[in-house]
């Protein structure tokens, strides 16, 4: 139970943190719309799979018959895009920083595996990446009513679990890195899935307030705040 | 002797006491046997590691023992390792023993004993072994966690080319479990119902981050795998070597060699190691360590230089004197002081590399394409003089230094640049001249040379000119002509003057050229030679002068000379009568002219010889316009004017003529013709050949005996023998034609005064009206079928002209051909045809129903009758025209042709006896053909009826 506590609240220092450091992440854009697409397209090119899985399938020779198979994201890692939907804009933000934190923190790991220089640069480049979506997000956050206002972590469930701990044996670990990152591409193709259909009803981003567009993604799935907190840790809810 | 008993006794009584002891353990368990034995898995090394104790040792008692350690392996009895393990045991001592293990240790529990013995090698008998321990267990299996499937060594590090085993340990049922490297599947040996494992040999380096080995069953998602790392084989490196630069840090280099190809933690490390004083470092780069020295405190150093990793260690050394290895660092602040031009001084300091040490410093100074090379000592500044400089030159210096007492290296090179400032110029310009009369004036066009940069001394601002008259009654003049001009023309106010030139920069004037200009224009008639160039260039020579000379000059130019060329010069020493012109400048197939001088003591130049040629001659560049003119049957002409041979890329020696005959084959004796000297106008008169008919073409023929070839023209030449004859038969035969058309044309013109056409009576209108009114079988007579046997002569009065039915009173006259008996005994009805629009009366007369019996002619009149040719041409003519309108079949009727030609010659013999006298006369030839000979007779031909005509008339004579 304190564990769960901690992993609620967590987010939320991380994106006040985050808040707090906009001077130095530099000036937004006032415009949501304009923003909103920037974030589509950061979304589309980190769904890439050549932008890092298929670099460090390379590098780790998991690029083999009876072996590439396995590389498949492990269910649990990352929130579905159904769960994504169902987060309130405010909570999706933060379930987004959050998770990217986390990949940033399983990015500097894998790194110690990677012995060339070029695939380094591949992994850097995939982390100036993120570190540029999350600054994005911050502006979000900030254009969304109701930013100032003190929220609740995003309960998005299974993406908040920490990921499996990384066995020592370098064969397991390279297997879940490779895993890792399928999931984390699949979750940036999700993410910018969501991030469209914010775009196709632009109507909300302003208007309404978190809890409002939190309803609306309710109405079209009928599941509760409530009955999200419900769900048990490590299942995407279906 | 007693002392040699004595301890020879003791030495027995030692042994028998040891023997005896030795005795005692064996028959009792050992006192020092193996306690505590305690044994770990390493996995990470796959080693098995033990710790035991040995008991019942007294304080401060030492034994060199031997442990014997035996290994079994899934089962005591499978032992797979026994050891000796010898060591020195002391009181209280915990003992370790390690051993690696082949098979990972998790894929089997390992089984370990040992017993130990009183180390005696030194004494014979055999070895009094304590009793065995307990078999200690080591068994990793146990430990492996919940999982089902293990594969075993992780992340094992070998050398390429070793050999690994690798094993898996199930914990299901199942058995279908495959194994594969890098996607190969491969085969093992099962140890045990649940672990197989797969012996790997000679492993090769696949990529940095390991190879991959991995198994899976047959079901499920439980892939487990290990990573074998495989290294390269460590290499020792190479070029270990240590220096300093300022005695204060010694920098080691080596060559690490090839990289081992693993991870940054995998790979190996540097350590460098100095024995005098013991320290040790870890070198933080692969080719490349830092030592800091100890200060005036230790001059000798000993590396030992250590490469290592996990496998292996590799080591080299290195012992030195600290000074014997120092590097000085490059010269700085180097500087030129007192720069003039031809000296200048440079100077530079150094690192300090202790107190007692000198730098031997090296100079090298770079500049005109030469090098000078300097040593100089140098405690902290150095200083060099540069002298013997050429003024206003760039030059390089550079400078290193290394230690003059022991040398090791020079220091790198510190460059700089500097100029010398430049001086007066130091040699003369190279003048010529050419002169020239414009106007009764001399005009002097003046040509020099640039100076070199060695004369030159800096960049040359101006030329002076100063012009003095020799005959000193016009004052001097002084021209200025600035820079990079190489020549002027100047007007002469006299001839006869002295020119002096000289060249200044901005420090100074050149010492100056002289040149003296004279009214006499030189040696002008001297002939031209020509001169063959070589590949060296011209050689050229001429004849001493007997007069004293300064010097020779060698003037050249392209030809023509006209527009000024660009005029070149060579000055040649006073001894000299032969050289070699040779330039870049000389173009093959151009034609240069040379020409020699002598310049007397005066500085006057005499012109002493002048010669042409080509460099190389090249074939003409154009074959020559031919002409041929006056061709006559045995001669022609070939001319080919304004041919220029001067233009000419080579000299003209003459020109080559070929006659060829149609037949192709060339004329014998003058088919080939050198013409040689042939002037550029030329004329050339070719032998008469016996059968020339054609001129192929003709051959410009030139010095180098090449061959421009040009087809002229093809001209056909008479070749009759009889040109008398010839001259004589053409006027005839033209003459003849001439006459033949004229007279043809007269008569023609005659027929057409005096005998028109007669009209074709088949398109007479009177003909129809006849048939219609009359006789409607009425015909025309075809003449062939008539025989003549009257002519009829009609007196025509002028003016009279009656009509159509008057003609009956007209009485015709008949000249009878034919004897009356042999015709027909009846006058038989005779129609005569006339022509009624010739003559109106005749026709009246003929248009009678009945023909009286015509009288007998005389035969005069049957002469005249038959005489004349045209008139029987005319006879037959008509008749011809008559047959062709006639269709066969249908003559029946007798035809009567009518002449009237009064103007004829024979008509005029007519009046001598004329029946009756008459002023115009017409001739009627009537033929009376009776019916029944109205188809032709046996003959049947229309000239065999002509020729019966005639014989009849003869019967008459």
């Amino acid at each position: 139970m304190r564990a769960q506590l901690m992993w609620r609240t967590l987010p939320s220092l991380v994106l006040g943190l985050l808040f707090l450091s906009t001077p130095v992440m530099g000036s937004c854009l006032d415009k949501d719309q304009e923003l909103l697409r920037q974030l589509q397209k950061q979304a589309d090119i980190m769904q890439r799979t050549s932008m890092l899985l298929h670099p460090y399938i390379q590098s780790q020779g998991l690029d083999k018959d009876g072996l590439k198979e396995h590389c498949r994201e492990r269910p649990g890692t990352f929130p579905s895009k159904e769960a994504l939907q169902r987060l309130s804009r405010q909570e999706l933000l933060r379930a987004l920083d959050t998770m990217l934190d986390h990949v940033l923190h399983r990015l500097m790991a894998l790194q110690r595996d990677i012995p060339k220089a070029q695939d380094l640069e591949t992994v850097n480049r995939a982390k100036q990446n993120i570190r540029g979506f999350k600054n994005n997000i911050h502006c979000m956050a900030q254009l969304l009513p109701g930013s100032s206002e003190r929220t609740e972590p995003a309960p998005i469930g299974p993406g908040t679990s920490p990921s499996p701990t990384p066995t020592p044996d370098t064969f397991q670990r390279r297997l879940e890195g490779c895993r890792f990152l399928h999931g984390y591409h699949r979750f940036m193709h999700s993410v910018g899935q969501v991030f469209r259909e914010w775009a196709e009803s632009p109507s909300r981003s302003r208007r309404h307030s978190p809890r409002r567009g939190l309803r609306k993604g309710a109405r079209r799935v009928p599941l509760s705040r409530g009955n999200k907190r419900l769900l048990p840790r490590g299942q995407l809810p279906r | 002797m007693a002392l040699f008993s004595v301890s020879k006794t003791a030495f027995l009584l030692a042994f028998l006491s040891l023997r005896t002891y030795q005795s005692e353990v064996l028959s009792e368990p050992l006192p020092w046997a193996p306690e505590s034995l305690k044994v770990s898995v390493n996995t990470t090394s796959q080693s098995l590691h033990l710790q035991w104790t040995v008991h019942n040792l007294a304080h401060h008692q030492e034994f060199r023992m031997v442990f014997q350690i035996e290994i079994s392996r899934i089962k005591t009895s499978n032992v797979i390792w026994v050891e000796n393990y010898t060591t020195t045991v002391k009181w209280n001592q915990v003992l370790h023993w390690s051993w690696e293990s082949k098979l990972p240790l998790e894929c089997a529990k390992h089984f370990i004993r040992m017993r130990s013995a009183v180390d005696a090698a030194k004494t014979p008998g055999p070895r009094v072994w304590s009793s065995w321990s307990s078999w200690e267990e080591a068994d990793v299996q146990n430990s492996l966690g919940q999982d089902l499937l293990f594969v075993f060594p992780k992340d094992k590090l070998v050398e390429e080319g070793s050999n690994v085993t690798i094993c898996y340990v199930s914990k299901s049922h199942q058995n279908n479990i495959s194994c594969y490297l890098e996607g190969v599947r491969m085969q093992g040996e099962q140890l045990d119902p649940n672990v197989s494992v797969f012996n790997l040999n000679h492993v090769a380096f696949i990529r940095e981050t390991g190879t991959n080995i991995y198994c899976k069953p047959g079901q499920g998602d439980g892939i487990k795998g290990t990573v074998l790392f495989v290294s390269k084989v460590l290499q020792e490196p190479k070029d270990f070597s240590c220096e300093t630069q300022d005695l204060m840090t010694l920098n080691c280099t080596w060559d690490p060699g090839s990289d081992t190809g693993l991870l940054k933690q995998l790979s190996q490390s540097y350590t460098l190691f100095e024995s005098f004083s013991g320290k040790k470092i870890l070198c933080k780069h692969k080719s490349w360590c830092l030592w800091q020295v100890a200060p005036e405190s230790q001059d000798m150093y000993n590396f030992t230089l250590t490469a290592e990793n996990y496998l292996r260690k590799r080591s080299v050394h290195l012992l030195f004197h600290l000074t014997h290895r120092v590097h000085p660092m490059a010269p700085f602040n180097v500087l030129f002081k007192n720069v003039n031009a031809t000296s200048a001084t440079m100077t530079w300091k150094v690192h300090a590399i202790g107190k007692y040490y000198t730098l031997l410093c090296q100079v090298e100074l770079y500049g005109e394409g030469k090098v000078t090379q300097h040593n100089v000592s140098v405690k902290v500044d150095g200083v060099h003089l540069f002298s013997g400089l050429e003024p206003d030159t760039e030059y390089l210096a550079q400078v290193r230094c290394a230690n003059g007492d022991h040398f090791w290296k020079w220091s790198e090179w510190t460059h700089q640049n500097f100029t010398t400032v430049e001086a007066a110029p130091s040699e003369a310009p190279d003048v010529w001249r050419n002169v020239k009369i414009v106007q009764g004036r001399c005009v002097v066009t003046l040509f020099w040379k640039p100076l070199s940069k060695l004369q030159a001394h800096g960049k040359i601002l101006f030329y002076n000119i100063v012009i003095e008259y020799l005959d000193r009654t016009s004052g001097s003049e002084v021209l200025s002509i600035p820079a990079p001009a190489s020549g002027t023309e100047l007007p002469l106010n006299q001839c006869s003057s002295q020119i002096r030139i000289t060249a200044s920069n901005s420090v100074g004037t050149s010492p100056a050229s002289v040149l003296v200009v004279s009214r006499e224009p030189g040696n002008e008639e001297v002939e031209e030679e020509r001169v063959k160039g070589t590949e060296d260039g011209f050689p050229l020579s001429w004849n001493p002068q007997p007069r004293h000379v300064t010097g020779y000059l060698v003037e050249w130019c392209e030809q023509p000379r006209d527009p000024p060329c660009d005029l070149q010069w060579k000055n040649l020493g006073p001894n000299v009568t032969s050289t070699v012109v040779s330039s870049d400048a000389f173009r093959p197939g151009v034609r240069y002219n040379f020409r020699i001088y002598g310049i007397s003591t005066e500085r006057v130049p005499c012109l002493l010889a002048r010669k042409t040629g080509y460099s190389q001659e090249l074939a003409p560049s154009d074959n020559p316009q031919v002409v041929m003119t006056n061709l006559t049957s045995h001669s022609f002409t070939l001319s080919w004017k304004n041919y220029s041979t001067e233009s000419q890329p080579s000299f003209i020696q003459g020109y080559h003529v070929y006659l060829k005959s149609k037949a192709g084959r060339c004329h014998s004796g003058s088919e080939k013709a050198v013409l040689s000297d042939v002037p550029c106008v030329g004329w050339l008169i070719v032998p008469p050949p016996q059968q020339i008919t054609e001129i192929i073409s003709i051959l410009t023929y030139f010095c180098s005996f090449e061959e421009g070839k040009v087809l002229i023209k093809n001209t056909t030449l008479f070749s009759s023998p009889a040109p008398t004859l010839i001259r004589i038969l053409l006027p005839t035969v033209f003459c003849i034609l001439l006459i033949m058309i004229t007279c043809y044309l007269k008569s023609q013109w005659m027929k057409e005064k005096c005998y028109p056409d007669i009209p074709d009576p088949y398109k007479s209108s009177v003909l129809s009206l006849i048939k219609s009114k009359e006789n409607p079988h009425l015909t025309i007579m075809n003449i062939k079928d008539c025989v003549p046997d009257s002519i009829e002569v009609l007196n025509k009065q002028e003016g009279t002209r009656k009509s159509f039915t008057e003609t009956e009173s007209t009485k015709p006259t008949y000249l009878y051909l034919l004897p009356t008996e042999k015709r027909y005994s009846s006058p038989g009805p005779c129609i005569c045809f006339e022509n009624f629009t010739y003559n109106q009366a005749a026709s009246d007369s003929a248009s009678c129903g009945h023909v009286p019996a015509p009288p007998k002619a005389p035969p005069s009149q049957l002469g005249l009758l038959t005489s004349p040719e045209n008139l029987l041409k005319a006879l037959e003519k008509n008749y011809m025209n008559s047959l062709g309108e006639i269709p066969a079949g249908e003559t029946s009727l007798n035809y009567v042709s009518q002449l009237a030609s009064p103007m004829s010659g024979d008509m005029s013999n007519l009046p001598k006896n004329p029946p009756e006298p008459a002023l115009c006369s017409e001739y009627k030839m009537q033929m009376a053909i009776p019916l029944g000979l109205a188809s032709p007779p046996s003959s049947g031909s229309s000239s065999l009826s002509s020729i019966t005509l005639l014989d009849e008339g003869e019967r008459y004579h």
